[in-house]
């Protein structure tokens, strides 16, 4: 029994990495209506400058979240403006390949300029490993997890409650009308990758603290973040953190019960038969919103 | 009609032979497949390294039988370029022969290309068995293999890790987990084989994708099983994660055994900190180990710091140092670069074990396989990794992991 627990806390936690993550990706999919594939480069990039800061300046992690953030979030909104506003009329998938061009050069200047090497920061803080009874934790993961569940729920909130969270709804919904009512879209697009990029920048500090910090980290964890956020409805916020938390908890449980190498497998399954039974995926808008 | 085409095509071929000859008489182009960029660049660019080194040397000594060598660099970041790039090294640049690859996908993919040109491909680097077990005639493998990897381990296991923990090795619970591509399946393969047939017991198999970023399900299986001994074959963040998820987990083996990979890297133990004391690691030669048993090891390590400005960045520069070395030999014993003349110049080529700056000896089987190369069992101790069996190459003596 205790070790049922362990497995669901430990599916959670990872859930909740998940979940920080992907918050980001569901926001810049479900307004700027942008598979963004670079989003794990994003990640990537903002753990390398979390890693800066703390082997240049001595800053832990955690202290660099804005640094990061606001580092990032000039990254996604030039992105925005420089690239994919200029194909906003072009085909989706010139869209797509542009995304792909930017992960490919991100992450090929990050071997230019770090190599393929490993690198760590090292804080107790985050890293102390805590236990309740039997149940063992590692801070940094509860942490991550408090802070994703925060983060959602901000988002939601600005999301329904200001002019510009508002705004962002009604591009996701139509770009014509949302034009026709004064929202000024390529501002507004702008501003929402922006911000996407900028919720990676959390991720990334909350994560430099578990993982090693090298060039193809971001790949480790962005095809993960797109299963959770088709399979929670894209561009729903809701769906993204219960997405999580479910990869998450089969992650932990089948990596256990079935097996390491098959976990993927089962959860791909399961993601099928979500999508053949819900195509809009658990949290989706309904037919026509993709 | 046809017969007269050939004909002509057959004298275009000689004149152009002939045209060509005078240009190249004094150089000897080889071919060096190694991937260059992406993920695999640093060992790649490590490994051909020790070609180069052994190149210059060669050519300082006057080349092969009086001519210079030259070396055409071909990048393979993966299988498919492989083909591509080897597709050139033997048709566009028309090189004697082909050094490589590092990685054994590249080694797949590349050989199959230089076997059908009729062009030998000098393996320095992959492991895979596969390699040489596909019945090619101009592939020739310096290097040992995962298989011996897998037996060395259980060598290790038998002659040094039991020893120190002061335990018959029947006794030990052993768990063998690795990353399921090539690398990782083909070494548990044969560490699995080889602990059934000395009788240890083996109570976890698990085997995981490189890209995981949690392994916590596996540390409890293994916590859960009890097992003593873990044989892990790991990349770099999948090493680094077993440690920090295992500390988290409460979870202590009496001893963890690397297969090569991200187990020998510095970095790794960096990152890993404090636990990676006294963990051990089965891979290739590195650099630190006696030279008593690796003669020209500090010859080596002399010419690539004053070539590269730095030491060694891993043993994979030495092991393709020896490799290349050995293969320019026979490249020269045998006066010519027709494939079959190499080819039997290669199997009649010998060294013995410990005449090599690696410690390997030389000797090729028909399958183009090195039967005399050898593996290394050392230890993390106090951030460095040293060298603790066999004896011949030993540095340090082992200690108990903390």
């Amino acid at each position: 029994m205790s070790l049922l627990l362990q497995l669901v806390a430990n599916g959670l936690l990872l859930g909740g990495a998940f979940a920080i993550i992907s918050i980001g990706l569901t926001l810049i999919f479900g307004v700027v209506r942008v598979v963004n594939f670079a989003h794990g480069e994003f990640l990537m990039v903002g753990m390398y400058v979390a890693w800066l800061c703390a082997s240049r300046l001595g800053l832990h992690p955690y202290a660099a979240v804005p640094i990061v953030v606001v580092f990032l979030f000039v990254m996604g909104a030039a992105m925005q403006r420089y690239v994919i506003q200029s194909l906003l009329s072009a085909d989706a998938h010139i869209q797509v390949f542009a995304t792909v061009g930017i992960s490919t050069a991100l992450l090929n200047l990050a071997l230019l300029m770090f190599g393929a090497d490993i690198r760590k920061v090292e804080f107790a803080f985050g890293n102390q490993n805590l236990s309740i009874g039997s149940l063992t934790f590692v801070s940094g993961q509860v942490i991550t997890f408090v802070v994703a569940i925060v983060v959602a729920f901000a988002m939601h909130f600005y999301l329904t409650r200001t002019y510009t969270g508002r705004a962002f709804r009604a591009l996701a919904q139509n770009r014509t009308a949302a034009a026709l009512m004064g929202v000024d879209v390529n501002k507004t697009y702008v501003f929402a990758f922006g911000i996407g990029a900028a919720l990676v920048g959390i991720a990334s500090c909350l994560l430099t603290l578990q993982y090693p910090v090298f060039p193809t980290v971001g790949t480790y964890f962005v095809l993960t973040a797109f299963v959770i956020v088709v399979l929670g409805g894209m561009g729903s916020l809701p769906g993204a953190v219960i997405g999580s938390m479910f990869i998450g908890l089969i992650d932990s449980l089948a990596g256990f019960y079935v097996g390491p190498d098959l976990k993927e497998v089962v959860y791909f399954v399961i993601f099928l038969v979500i999508l053949i039974v819900r195509p809009t995926g658990l949290f989706g808008l309904g037919r026509g919103s993709e | 009609m046809l017969k007269a085409l050939r004909r002509v095509a057959a004298s275009l071929g000689i004149a152009f032979t002939l045209v060509g000859a005078p240009a190249h008489a004094q150089e000897l182009k080889l071919g060096a497949l190694y991937p260059f960029s992406g993920g695999l660049a640093l060992l790649g660019d490590e490994s051909f390294r020790g070609v180069q080194l052994a190149v210059d040397e060669r050519n300082a000594a006057g080349g092969i039988n009086g001519r210079q060598i030259t070396l055409v660099k071909a990048d393979a970041v993966d299988a498919s370029q492989a083909v591509g790039e080897a597709r050139r090294l033997t048709s566009v640049e028309k090189v004697a022969a082909v050094f490589g690859s590092y990685a054994s996908g590249i080694s797949q993919a590349a050989t199959q290309v230089t076997e059908l040109a009729g062009v030998p491909y000098f393996e320095l680097g992959a492991t895979a068995d596969t390699i040489t077990g596909r019945g090619f005639k101009y592939l020739f493998r310096v290097n040992p293999t995962a298989k011996n990897i897998g037996d060395r381990t259980l060598e290790g296991l038998v002659k040094v890790v039991a020893p120190m923990l002061k335990v018959d090795p029947k006794t030990l619970k052993l768990a063998i987990i690795h990353e399921d591509g090539p690398y990782g399946s083909l070494v548990a393969a044969a560490q699995k084989e080889g602990a059934a047939k000395l009788g240890i017991p083996v109570v976890e198999v698990q085997a995981y994708s490189a890209k995981t970023v949690d392994l916590s399900s596996v540390i409890l299986r293994l916590k859960g099983a009890g097992a003593d001994v873990v044989l892990h074959t790991a990349y770099q963040n999948d090493a680094v994660l077993f440690f920090r998820q295992a500390a988290a987990a409460g979870y202590k083996p009496k001893a963890v055994i690397g297969g090569g990979g991200g187990y020998s890297l510095a970095d790794t133990a960096q990152a890993v900190g404090a636990p990676i004391e006294g963990v051990y690691d089965v891979d290739f030669p590195q650099i630190t180990m006696n030279a008593a048993g690796a003669p020209g090891l500090g010859d080596f390590v002399a010419a690539y710091q004053k070539k590269f400005s730095s030491a060694p960045r891993s043993g994979h520069s030495l092991a393709n140092y020896v490799g290349a070395k050995a293969m320019l030999e026979v490249l020269a014993r045998a006066k010519s670069t027709d494939k079959d003349k190499i080819r039997d110049a290669a199997l009649a080529y010998r060294a013995a074990v410990g005449s090599t700056a690696a410690g390997w000896g030389i000797q090729f089987n028909e399958t183009g396989q090195n039967t005399a190369a050898t593996l290394n069992l050392m230890q993390w101790q106090q951030g460095k990794l040293v060298t603790v069996f066999p004896e011949a190459v030993a540095n340090a003596k082992p200690i108990a992991s903390n």
